[in-house]
């Protein structure tokens, strides 16, 4: 870490020479790339990684467990790993690399709402392929939801699916496919950063629209853009449609986790922001210093101070809402439009002033719908 | 000065000025809605085109139904009659069922293109059909396959699911955005609005006398103009005033129209495109036909336009998906398999002031084999995008920069 602080210090320095003549401002071109890179990698991605395949392995313990002795006892079992896997993914899911778009791991993971109609189908005939790209609604952490809490009204009944019902084994099955799934689809993306992406991955610090910082910043965007402000907070909540939408929140089935879902997630993309470790208090090198290096000012305020103060109205606004975003729609959705409008400010600050500070060019376009 | 030379210029003068008054050109002022009639009855009628719309609409749906479509269905829609003949009720719409029109018959089917010409107008209607059936011939089947490259098959275009086949097409694009082309556009451009039909029979003579079709309260000469807006507004909630929700109507050209005005380079397209109708009609009600003509004209130059832009804007989609370091193909396929539909549809514009479509068919059987080459978008690359997209754009006053964004 002390290298790169040398190696930033002394580039702050090269750089504070050059803006006396330089009136447009430092270059982009002369802050270390690299180093945002390795801390990306090793302090914050690779770590988040890790903890979140023991979490899915855990999870695939439980499923399995789960279908050998479905009881009362394996199912909250099973539920308190699903909830500890869902929490984990929201670490994990905004990386995106070659890797996890070739197996197109964020929508295998976590697509909803869940085309439950699909779900009994392929329960009830067996002839589901999960790799199918028709399929990323019939799977994941939104499917376990509903397999493990909205499958019916009450445990026992839910329960009765799996030791009593007339396809019982079938549904035991289809929950041990789906841990499996997560559990080898986040192997697949682990093994991929430690064996040989991770260098791969630093050492192409240039820039350019296919160097690491510009996809990784596109798709940090992407994310917070799309998954983030869009998929928990305004679908349900109607920006798009019009009408609220309650049953497309996160986590719909168990009704109380769908806030701390959005929670962890608006922290680990702030997090991500400032280079702050995965748990950990420590700090390295990130956007935030990236653009306070070049200085970047907007309406006469530090652009990494306007963003993190973004992040926390956000925050704030969200921690009125209701744990359950579907009661939260029903019972006061200008609550949810609210934190819908925070959330929106930032992707103006991220996606232009960052953007522009940082000399990164947008790489997706919103599909014209048709 | 004497008295006659005074007298002759006097004259003269009166005379210019009643020549002025005669002058219509400057008289009929552009309507500023689509509203005519004759003795307090609407003379504006175009259900035909609204029904044909309707059912290229549910022709499209149709493709991507997997657990209802067969082909017999899909070709029962696009003619609206059994393969032997006889009556059909292939659509979900009784009226659609129960209309006497059809998609087929008015597929390259316009008077100045194909009246003599009848071998490629047959060709072309059956390239559509073949469209239809290999959907149900090579995409069903493998509705739970994987596609790859000489596979057809599914493939993810984000979130969404394609269906595409062995060379990465969906044929319901292809389908859906070559009827813009090869019924819409084509019926409009090289039909209704071409003096070989406004002016056929004795149209010009009874339109100047007010001679009513028979049984009807408009001029032939009217009906067949009201047809062409019929192609492009014949879906609208609000017909008088289609521009109010441009773009919403159809799946079709409608939409697209919408979709280049909401492009600010083009910013009044759709404006221009409406005055032309509603103006052509107001000049026709007045007998004018040299400023109806000079309506034609615009309409062809615009609705031409629209064509070309969007073909290149989907070439430059795909382009840039396929230029990034991780492609995601489903993507850009969805938008290539839009972009040939547009480009297919570039052989039914015309060019202004010519009797000639801006590509002949023979340059866009050309554009279309460089897209299908090999596994077709499996292969293609994005220097042959972008080579296609120059084509085009050089022979309309945009550049690809204006249509891709």
């Amino acid at each position: 870490m002390k290298r790169y602080l040398l190696l930033f210090l002394s580039a702050s320095l090269i750089i504070s020479s050059c803006t006396e003549t330089n009136p447009s401002g430092p270059d982009p071109d002369d802050f270390d790339r690299k180093a945002i890179l390795e801390n990306w990698a090793d302090n914050i991605i690779i770590p988040a990684l890790t903890d979140f395949s023991e979490k899915t392995e855990s999870l695939k313990t439980a499923g399995n467990s789960f279908a050998e002795n479905p009881n009362q006892q394996m199912l909250e079992s099973l539920r308190d790993e699903w909830k500890a896997g869902y929490l984990a993914l929201q670490n994990v899911s905004m990386f995106e690399t070659s890797k996890t778009m070739e197996i197109r791991y964020r929508n295998n993971l976590n697509i909803y709402p869940v085309d439950t109609a699909e779900v009994k189908e392929n329960i009830n005939q067996g002839n589901y392929n999960l790799k199918l790209p028709s399929e990323i609604d019939q799977q994941g952490f939104p499917t376990l939801d509903y397999l493990l809490y909205g499958i019916a009204g009450n445990d026992d009944e839910i329960l009765s699916f799996y030791n009593s019902g007339e396809n019982s084994s079938d549904y035991r099955n289809y929950v041990v496919d789906l841990v499996n799934r997560i559990d080898s689809l986040t192997d697949v993306v682990l093994n991929d950063w430690n064996s040989g992406f991770r260098d791969e991955f630093v050492n192409n610090s240039g820039n350019g629209a296919n160097s690491s910082i510009d996809m990784m910043v596109n798709d940090f965007i992407f994310y917070y853009e799309k998954n983030l402000r869009a998929g928990k907070i305004g679908i349900p909540a109607g920006v798009f449609s019009g009408t609220p939408l309650p049953q497309n929140v996160e986590g719909f089935y168990s009704e109380e986790f769908s806030k701390e879902l959005f929670m962890e997630s608006l922290t680990a993309t702030q997090n991500f922001f400032n280079g702050k470790h995965f748990n950990s208090e420590s700090t390295g090198l990130s956007l935030s210093d990236y653009l306070d290096f070049l200085n970047s000012i907007k309406n006469g305020t530090d652009l990494t101070q306007l963003i993190n103060q973004q992040f926390e109205l956000s925050r704030n606004k969200a921690e009125n809402l209701n744990s359950s975003f579907a009661d939260q729609v029903e019972i006061d959705n200008s609550l949810m439009l609210q934190t819908y409008d925070e959330l929106q400010k930032n992707v103006i600050l991220l996606k232009v002033d960052m953007l522009q500070a940082l000399n990164i060019n947008v790489d997706y376009v919103d599909a014209d719908g048709d | 000065m004497n008295l006659s030379k005074s007298l002759l210029i006097i004259a003269a003068f009166i005379f210019t000025i009643s020549c002025d008054t005669n002058n219509t050109n400057d008289e009929i002022a552009t309507p500023e809605t689509y509203e005519f009639t004759r003795n307090g009855e609407s003379t504006v009628s175009f259900s035909g085109q609204t029904t044909r719309i309707k059912m290229s609409g549910e022709l499209t749906s149709a493709m991507t139904d997997f657990d209802n479509t067969t082909k017999e269905l899909l070709l029962e829609m696009f003619r609206n009659q059994t393969e032997s003949g006889a009556d059909a009720n292939p659509f979900s719409d009784a009226e659609l069922n129960a209309a006497t029109k059809n998609i087929k018959s008015k597929v390259a089917a316009s008077t100045d293109f194909y009246s003599s010409n009848t071998t490629v107008s047959s060709e072309i209607k059956t390239q559509f059909e073949t469209w239809l059936t290999a959907q149900v011939d090579e995409v069903f089947p493998n509705e739970n396959i994987q596609a790859q490259p000489g596979v057809a098959g599914q493939i993810a275009d984000g979130s969404s699911t394609r269906y595409v086949n062995a060379k990465g097409f969906e044929y319901d694009q292809l389908v859906a955005k070559s009827l813009i082309g090869g019924l819409m556009s084509d019926q409009i451009l090289n039909n209704y609005v071409s003096t070989s039909v406004l002016d056929a029979g004795t149209n010009i003579e009874d339109n100047s006398n007010g001679t009513t079709a028979e049984g009807k309260v408009y001029t032939n000469m009217e009906h067949k103009w009201d047809e062409a807006f019929g192609y492009l507004y014949g879906n609208s909630s609000n017909t008088a005033n289609p521009n109010l929700t441009i773009g919403e109507d159809d799946s079709f050209l409608n939409k697209y129209v919408g979709r280049v005005e909401g492009d600010d380079d083009f910013a009044g397209i759709a404006q221009t495109i409406f005055d032309a109708f509603a103006l052509g009609r107001a000049a026709i009600v007045e007998g004018d036909d040299e400023l109806r003509d000079q309506q034609a004209e615009i309409l062809r130059a615009q609705i031409s336009a629209i064509i070309g832009i969007r073909a290149v804007y989907y070439l430059q989609s795909g382009k840039t998906v396929l230029e990034q370091a991780n492609p995601d193909f489903g993507a850009a396929f969805h938008d290539l398999s839009e972009a040939y539909g547009f480009v297919y549809s570039l052989q039914f514009t015309r060019q202004p002031g010519t009797g000639q479509s801006y590509f002949t068919k023979a340059e866009v059987d050309g554009f279309i084999s460089l897209l299908e080459a090999g596994n077709g978008l499996w292969d293609v690359t994005p220097q042959t995008l972008q080579d296609i997209s120059v084509d085009i754009a050089s022979k309309f006053d945009f550049t690809i920069e204006e249509a891709a964004n």
